[in-house]
C-alpha cells in the first residue's frame, strides 16, 4: 500500500475513532450510574471529532512540510532523515552528508545495511567537549539522582520517588546539552515566558511538598508511577522553556501570546473555584457565567489562531499551543493543591466533585488527571484546531498575495 | 600539551587511503567501499580528524538533478604531515617484524 497523504489521514481518523468508541465503551459498561443519553452521545461524538480535525491538521502541515521531502524516499532513507533531524546544527552537515551518499548506494539490503550503520554513526558522534567531560557530567548526574531520593525521603517519605526520577530527568537534559553543545549557554529568546514557565515548575514541587507534609497520608494518592509521571511532565515543561526545540522556533509572539494564555487559563481556574458556591448579584453572575464557560476553549483556541494567522503559517499557532500547554499545566496544578486543601478545610469535599466528601488526598489524585492529563489534551487539541484555522484564514483573506504561498506551504 | 596516542589501525587506514591521493577529493561512500568500513565506523573518524583539522571537507554541488550534493574529503597539510608519519611507521613495523623485534615507534598523533 502506497502511503499518501489520504490514506494516512483515512488510517489516522479510523484508528482514532475505533480506538475510542473501544475506550468509551469499556467505560460506560464500567459506569455506575449510566450517564443520560445525550451526556452519553456527546462523549461519543465530541472527543473523537475534535481529535480527527486536529490530527487531520497536523498531518496536513507535515505533509508540506517535512514530509514532502521525504515522501519520494524509501523506508532506509526515511529512517536517515529522522536520525539527521535530531542531530544538533553543529553536526548536522555530518547527517546530511551520510544522507546523500545513501543515494549513490544500490540495492535494497545495502541501502538498509548503509542506512542502519550511519544511524548507529549519527548516535555516537563525538560530543564536543569530549567523552570525558561529559562521562563527568553524567557521573555529577548520576550521583545527583542518588542523593536526592534519600535526601528528600527523609524530610517527605511521599516524595522520594518523584525526587529521584525528577532529578536523573533534569540531569539527563543537562548531559544532552554537554553531549550536543561546543559551550552549553542558557539561552533566553523569551525571557517572560520561560521565567513564567519556570515559575510555574518550581510552585509546583513546592505546593506539592507542603500538600504532603500537611496531609502525609495523600503519599497513597502518588504511587511510584504517577510520580515519575509527574517528574517527567514538569521536567518536560523545563525543557521546553529553557532549551526550545527548534521545532518550536524563534518567534517572540507565539511563545508570549502562549504564556499570555495560561495566565488567563490559571486566573479562570481560579476564579471559578473561588466563585463555586457563592451567590454574586445578577449583573456579575451572568458576567461570570459567560467568563466561566468561554474562557477554557477561548484561551487555548485564540492565541494559536492568533499566532497562526500573524505568522502566516500552521506552525507558528502550533508554536503558541505549545507554549500554552507548557505554561498552562504547572500553574493549575500548583493552584490546585492548595485550593484542594482549603476546600476540604471547609467542608471536607473535593475541588473537582463538590458532592462528594472524600479524603483530602484525591485532591492530589484530581490534580494530576485534569492538569496533567484531561487539560493539556483537550486543550491543545483545540489550539491545533485554532492554529489550523489561523494559517487557512490569513491564506483565504489574501488569494492573490504571492507571499500567501509560504502559508499555503507551511 | 600535545597528547601522543597511537591511532587505531581503522584510523591509520583512513588517514593512509586519503593520502595516496592527496590533492583528490573523495566521497565517504568511496571510502567505505575502498577500505571495508562501515559507515558507522568511518564517519566518526571522519569527524574526529576534522575536528581535528587534518580532514578538509566540501560539498560537490556538481551532481545529477534530483541527487542531494555529496560530502567531499581531503587531508590538510597536518593531516598529510601525520600520513607521512604513519606511513613511515608503518615500514618501519614492518621491517621489525622482518628483521626481530626491536621496540615500537610512538607515533606522533594529535589525538585524532
Amino acid at each position: 500500500m502506497r502511503w499518501t497523504r489520504r490514506t494516512v489521514q483515512t488510517v489516522t481518523t479510523w484508528v482514532v475513532v475505533v480506538a475510542w468508541v473501544v475506550l468509551d465503551g469499556v467505560a460506560l459498561a464500567n459506569a455506575d450510574p449510566l450517564p443520560p443519553l445525550e451526556t452519553a452521545l456527546v462523549q461519543l461524538v465530541v472527543p473523537p471529532l475534535l481529535w480527527v480535525v486536529a490530527a487531520r491538521l497536523v498531518l496536513r502541515h507535515w505533509w508540506s512540510g517535512p514530509g514532502s521531502r521525504t515522501s519520494g524516499m524509501d523506508l532506509p532513507g526515511r529512517l536517515l532523515s529522522v536520525a539527521l533531524a535530531a542531530l544538533p546544527e553543529r553536526r548536522r552537515e555530518w547527517g546530511r552528508a551520510m544522507l546523500a551518499e545513501l543515494a549513490e548506494v544500490q540495492g535494497r539490503s545495502a541501502r538498509w545495511r548503509f542506512a542502519l550503520s550511519s544511524v548507529g554513526a549519527m548516535l555516537w558522534l563525538p560530543p564536543a567537549g569530549g567523552w570525558p567531560v561529559l562521562a563527568l557530567v553524567a557521573g555529577v548526574v548520576v550521583a545527583s539522582g542518588a542523593a536526592a531520593g534519600p535526601a528528600v525521603g527523609a524530610a517527605v517519605p511521599g516524595l522520594r520517588v518523584f525526587a529521584v526520577a525528577f532529578t536523573g530527568l533534569v540531569g539527563a537534559m543537562v548531559v544532552l546539552a554537554v553531549a550536543r553543545s561546543r559551550r552549553p549557554r542558557l539561552r533566553l529568546p523569551v525571557p517572560a515566558p520561560t521565567v513564567l514557565v519556570t515559575g510555574g515548575v518550581a510552585a509546583s514541587i513546592a505546593m506539592t511538598v507542603i500538600f504532603l507534609r500537611r496531609e502525609p497520608a495523600a503519599a497513597e494518592y502518588l504511587p511510584p508511577a504517577a510520580a515519575v509521571y509527574l517528574a517527567a511532565v514538569l521536567a518536560g515543561c523545563l525543557w521546553i522553556a529553557l532549551a526550545a526545540p527548534r521545532w518550536l522556533g524563534t518567534g517572540r509572539l507565539p511563545p508570549h501570546l502562549g504564556a499570555a494564555a495560561a495566565v488567563v487559563f490559571a486566573a479562570w481556574f481560579w476564579l471559578a473555584n473561588r466563585t463555586d458556591g457563592t451567590e454574586p448579584p445578577l449583573p456579575l453572575a451572568l458576567l461570570l457565567a459567560l467568563v466561566l464557560v468561554s474562557a477554557p476553549v477561548a484561551v487555548f483556541f485564540v492565541p494559536a489562531f492568533a499566532a497562526g494567522r500573524a505568522g502566516r503559517s500552521f506552525r507558528s499557532g502550533l508554536q503558541a499551543a505549545v507554549w500554552t500547554v507548557t505554561a498552562m499545566v504547572p500553574l493549575t496544578y500548583a493552584i490546585w493543591l492548595p485550593e484542594g486543601l482549603r476546600r476540604h478545610a471547609v467542608d471536607g469535599r473535593l475541588l473537582v466533585d463538590a458532592e462528594v466528601v472524600a479524603p483530602v488526598g484525591m485532591n492530589l489524585a484530581d490534580a494530576l488527571v485534569f492538569c496533567l492529563g484531561i487539560f493539556p489534551v483537550l486543550g491543545l487539541t483545540l489550539a491545533v484546531i485554532g492554529a489550523g484555522l489561523g494559517a487557512r484564514t490569513n491564506h483565504r483573506a489574501v488569494p492573490n498575495d504571492p507571499s500567501s504561498s509560504s502559508s499555503r506551504r507551511s | 600539551m600535545i597528547r601522543s596516542r597511537r591511532p587505531s589501525a581503522q584510523t591509520t587506514a583512513v588517514v593512509l587511503a586519503l593520502a595516496e591521493q592527496p590533492t583528490a577529493w573523495r566521497y565517504g561512500y568511496q571510502l567505505c567501499q575502498q577500505l571495508g568500513l562501515k559507515p558507522g565506523s568511518l564517519y566518526p573518524i571522519l569527524v574526529r580528524l576534522a575536528d581535528r583539522g587534518l580532514l578538509e571537507t566540501t560539498w560537490d554541488t556538481d551532481v545529477p538533478a534530483g541527487r542531494p550534493p555529496r560530502h567531499l574529503y581531503r587531508l590538510t597539510g597536518s593531516g598529510r604531515v601525520l600520513a607521512a608519519e604513519l606511513a613511515a611507521a608503518r615500514s618501519a613495523a614492518t621491517a621489525t617484524r622482518r628483521s626481530g623485534p626491536k621496540g615500537s615507534p610512538n607515533e606522533r598523533w594529535q589525538g585524532a
